[in-house]
């Protein structure tokens, strides 16, 4: 089907009703960049956000920018570079996850990164892409436009829907002007590297350090195939540490960091921004065969996650991982599912997860056909699901908007 | 302010209520007495009151589950209260509802440095938290001016900030995961210890929702280590405009100080009059302005800040050279509110936030209002953020006071929002604004907030009358117009 590309939230609104009276739906595209990530909406109309795109309002001293959800990242960033400032949550460009299955790929749109919930490794400090999106405009699944929150920093009046649209992959409304919160670029940044015996140890030295006053911006640890990947020899574990801010206290903290923690090394500015590029956006696992998950998990869980899938692996297949977040965002690449007969990693991934405090197992990229024999998003709970579905036929209720991108019935 | 009229019916049924409510919680957790009730008739907007049908105290999720489970069978409305500090009424009592307050859910119950968090339940304080992870150098950012008393429970549903939220966030940035019951009585659990789900986000949701969407029995909040060094200045300024630049100055510089709060003269005076922390007098405007981080970077930084103001036209500086004096710089800001509460025997506290280059002009607009009203106006703000907190003072004995202090604050907010801004910056909507709502959303966006509230509870139990102006019923809400008149799939729930 031809897609659709509204220039005005009007035009939305149209295309919303006309698929309500029609009994069709949607299959809603910011820049297509992610179109890999959950379900393809079956039998849908599409619908390219492309043209609701151009900055409206920057108040750099306010901290405030306002655009149209179909901006291109590309955009956006160059805006933000030339005020010396940025997006807080770090957002990753994943082109070159999707690349290898989406030719269109390229870096998006922000209402892409919105609706992903999508943050780079800044997030373990500076909260996500829900933290800093202060208000919208939308079309309802219900053909009605309505706006939440407002274009100040501070507001709670009303409930938050800012943060119910984030990460709601385009199933409840399709956004079209919205409010970011802005922040100074960092003057200056360094990395510091240490080795590590293991991942539990890794994962104990990046707690200590988080411990100390010398404010890490971010916190990786890459395995020695990742980190001879990104051009580091290690014999074991690679712990990254990222410091942001004023030079003289960035130079003041790394200093006394290297002081406390033998064994560690300074990388400048050139090689910490490429390789917490390779971090960020999921380069060191592009090349992959498998499936790629995505899994947020208690930081001190991530050895015995690790180890829980190492022993179910087959010996001959070493487990592809690296870790974010001080440990609690696990990159995976485990073997996919082709068949009924074959092992279904990801439900034992699961498990495993449920088993070690809980959290959040994503499919991000299904190499194959995972994702028919497995829920691409974590299953939820019944009393959790219920809420979801009242939720969804709140904002869509006949189901015109990406039915069935996260789960069936959403 | 008109509250719903109370269901008769339930109101005679208030014994059975009550002997029900005593099979379920020990006899000492309800508070039936007349008395004892009256404790509870109003929050921090105390000129509402109200008895309550009748107190709970439960201890246990499974007694609020039961408890829920019950009135939501029964038809029973259901107030949640933490501690009673709501500056917009949120906590107000109904004639026909059980007031289930969370004060004995007062146990931290894990502190987990390695993971950086604390889980606890939500009838503890704010300050508590921080006093219990301090000794490992960790604190809790979020640090309304009432943490002595307010409960974590009440600032998620109200996500409050405080002086520090700048930098360090409101509650929904520093909030990892709660435990809730639905008016059904089903427990969920929202997030945890682990940073993103990747549903929908309805722990953002429960944030801020004062209560209307269930009741929280579980917080788990994210803390940090305290920073190695924290500084501040004071700044007097003559023009009210040449402070306001200021602020706009250092944030353009990159700098994203942890707190800048501005005060105008009528509260540098009666909070120099209380504590005498060495305000100048004389300005118009005075800036307290902190930094912290590192040593080195505070240093480097103040002088820095230093230079703007004085660039921008500051008559008076003084930087902070102890911890002592930093605290003095702060004594005359954090005790503005009962300084004032000295000068006047009754005042109003307003919250709405507007862009910040609109400062200039609200402080015009908040003086011609002062001479039409006929009372006077000290103003705080969180200046950082746009946050005002005008304090309108009045006399509650005269005749009709009250009533002109309130259509002022009125007249406040809508001049928040014509600005740019925005009602609300942190206490909530609760009864106080909630008349004012349609002044910041239409009809459209109300309703749409209000189908949200349907998904969590269709009967309107939760907290009624708090927050929207107009109640509609959730299957009115629910209706759909679709053009061509076709209705495809009737047998789809829809509300
Ligand atoms: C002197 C003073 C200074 C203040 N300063 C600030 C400030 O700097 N910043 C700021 O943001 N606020 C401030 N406040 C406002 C107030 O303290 C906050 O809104 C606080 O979070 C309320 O907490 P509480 O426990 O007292 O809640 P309550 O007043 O008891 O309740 C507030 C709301 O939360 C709901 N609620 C409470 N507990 C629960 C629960 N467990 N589950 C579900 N809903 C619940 C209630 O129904 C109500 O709607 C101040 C208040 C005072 C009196």
């Amino acid at each position: 089907m031809t897609p659709q590309h509204p220039q005005h939230l009007d035009d939305v609104l149209s295309l919303i009703k006309d698929a309500m009276a029609d009994g069709a739906a949607l299959a809603i595209v910011g820049h297509g960049s992610k179109s890999d990530w959950g379900y393809p909406v079956a039998e849908a109309r599409p619908v390219v956000l492309d043209r609701l795109s151009g900055v409206i309002d920057y108040q750099p001293e306010e901290l405030i920018l306002t655009v149209r959800a179909g901006t291109a990242m590309t955009e956006i960033n160059k805006a933000l570079a030339k005020q010396n400032q940025m997006l807080g949550f770090e957002p990753p460009d994943l082109g070159e996850l999707y690349g290898a299955n989406n030719p269109s790929s390229n870096k998006g749109s922000i209402g892409g990164v919105l609706a992903t919930n999508l943050s780079g490794s800044r997030r373990l400090t500076a909260g996500a892409a829900r933290d800093f999106l202060l208000g919208f405009e939308a079309a309802s699944g219900r053909g009605e436009r309505f706006r939440s929150g407002g274009k100040v920093v501070k507001n709670v009046t009303g409930y938050d829907l800012s943060k119910l649209i984030c990460g709601s992959f385009g199933t409840l409304a399709i956004m079209d002007e919205i409010t970011l919160k802005t922040l100074p670029k960092p003057e200056a940044t360094k990395s510091l590297i240490f080795p590590a015996d293991d991942l539990a140890a890794a994962g104990k030295h990046i707690a200590a350090i988080l411990a100390t006053p010398h404010e890490p911006s971010a916190a990786a640890i890459l395995p020695a195939d990742m980190a001879a990947k990104a051009g580091y020899d290690m014999a074991k574990m690679l712990v990254v540490i990222r410091l942001e801010g004023f030079a003289i206290s960035v130079n003041a903290r790394a200093d006394a960091l290297l002081a406390l923690y033998a064994g560690g090394d300074e990388i400048d500015d050139k090689a910490s921004q490429s390789l917490w590029q390779l971090i960020t956006n999921t380069v060191l696992l592009a090349d992959s065969q498998g499936d790629i998950w995505k899994v947020s998990c208690p930081a001190t869980a991530a050895p015995a996650i690790i180890q829980g899938l190492k022993d179910i692996l087959p010996k001959d297949l070493p487990l592809r991982y690296y870790a974010d977040w001080a440990g609690g965002l696990l990159w995976l690449d485990l073997p996919s599912q082709v068949t009924p007969a074959d092992v279904a990693y990801g439900a034992r991934l699961r498990q495993i997860l449920a088993d070690h405090g809980g959290g959040f197992a994503q499919l991000i990229r299904d190499s194959n056909i995972t994702r028919q024999y497995l829920p691409a998003f974590q299953p939820l709970a019944d009393a959790q699901f219920g809420l979801h579905k009242r939720i969804k036929a709140a904002f869509d209720p006949m189901r015109v908007l990406n039915p069935g991108r996260m789960h069936h019935d959403i | 302010m008109q509250m719903p009229e109370p269901d008769a019916d339930i109101i005679a049924r208030r014994d059975s209520i009550v002997a029900t409510l005593k099979t379920m919680l020990p006899a000492t957790s309800v508070v039936d007495s007349a008395e004892g009730r009256r404790a509870y008739d109003a929050d921090g907007l105390s000129a509402y009151r109200q008895l309550p049908l009748v107190v709970v105290l439960p201890e246990t999720v499974e007694q609020v589950a039961a408890i829920m489970k019950y009135c939501h069978h029964e038809g029973i409305k259901i107030v949640p209260r933490g501690s009673g500090t709501s500056l917009s009424g949120g906590a107000l009592p109904l004639a026909d509802a059980v007031l289930m307050a969370m004060g004995k859910f007062n146990r931290i119950l894990d502190i987990d440095y390695d993971n950086r968090c604390v889980v606890t339940q939500p009838g503890v304080t704010n300050l508590a938290i921080t006093q219990a992870v301090e000794s490992k150098g960790f604190y809790y950012a979020p640090d309304p001016s009432s943490q002595i008393a307010c409960s974590v429970g009440g600032n998620v549903a109200e996500n409050s900030g405080g002086v520090h939220c700048l930098k360090y966030g409101l509650t929904t940035n520093n909030l990892m995961g709660v435990e809730m019951v639905t008016i059904e009585g089903e427990i969920l659990r929202l997030g945890g210890k682990h940073l993103d789900a990747g549903d929908y986000d309805l722990l953002g949701v429960m944030t801020g929702s004062e209560g209307l969407l269930g009741v929280v029995t579980e917080v788990t909040l994210r803390i940090l280590q305290s920073p190695a060094t924290r500084r501040a200045v004071l700044v007097g300024f003559d023009e009210t405009a040449a402070a306001a630049s200021a602020v706009g100055d250092i944030i353009a510089a990159g700098i994203i100080p942890a707190g800048m709060e501005m005060m105008d003269s009528l509260a540098i005076n009666a909070a120099e009059d209380f504590v005498n922390a060495g305000y100048p007098r004389q300005a118009s405007a005075l800036l307290i302005i902190e930094l912290d981080g590192p040593e080195i970077e505070v240093n480097a930084l103040i002088d820095r800040v230093a230079d703007l103001v004085n660039t921008a036209g500051a008559s008076s500086l003084k930087i902070s050279e102890t911890e002592e004096e930093r605290e003095r710089f702060w004594a005359g800001r954090k005790a503005a509110f009962p300084a004032v509460g000295r000068i006047s025997p009754d005042y109003l506290c307003m919250d709405g936030t507007i862009p910040r280059r609109a400062l200039p002009d609200m402080m015009i607009r908040i003086a011609s209002l002062s001479q039409q009203y006929g009372l006077r106006v000290a103003n705080v703000f969180h200046a950082g953020d746009g946050n005002l907190h005008p304090l309108i003072l009045f006399d509650a004995n005269q005749p009709d006071e009250l009533k002109r202090a309130e259509d002022f604050g009125a007249d406040i907010l809508r001049a928040c929002v014509e600005m740019g801004g925005v009602l609300t910056g942190e206490h909530g909507v609760g009864v106080e604004k909630r008349d004012l709502m349609p002044i910041q959303f239409s009809e459209d966006d109300l309703k749409q907030q209000q189908r949200l509230k349907c998904a969590f509870d269709a009967d309107h139990l939760l907290n009624p009358g708090k927050v929207f102006p107009q109640l509609h019923r959730c299957a009115e809400l629910g209706r759909l117009h679709v053009h061509h008149g076709k209705m495809p799939f009737p047998e789809l729930p829809r509300f």
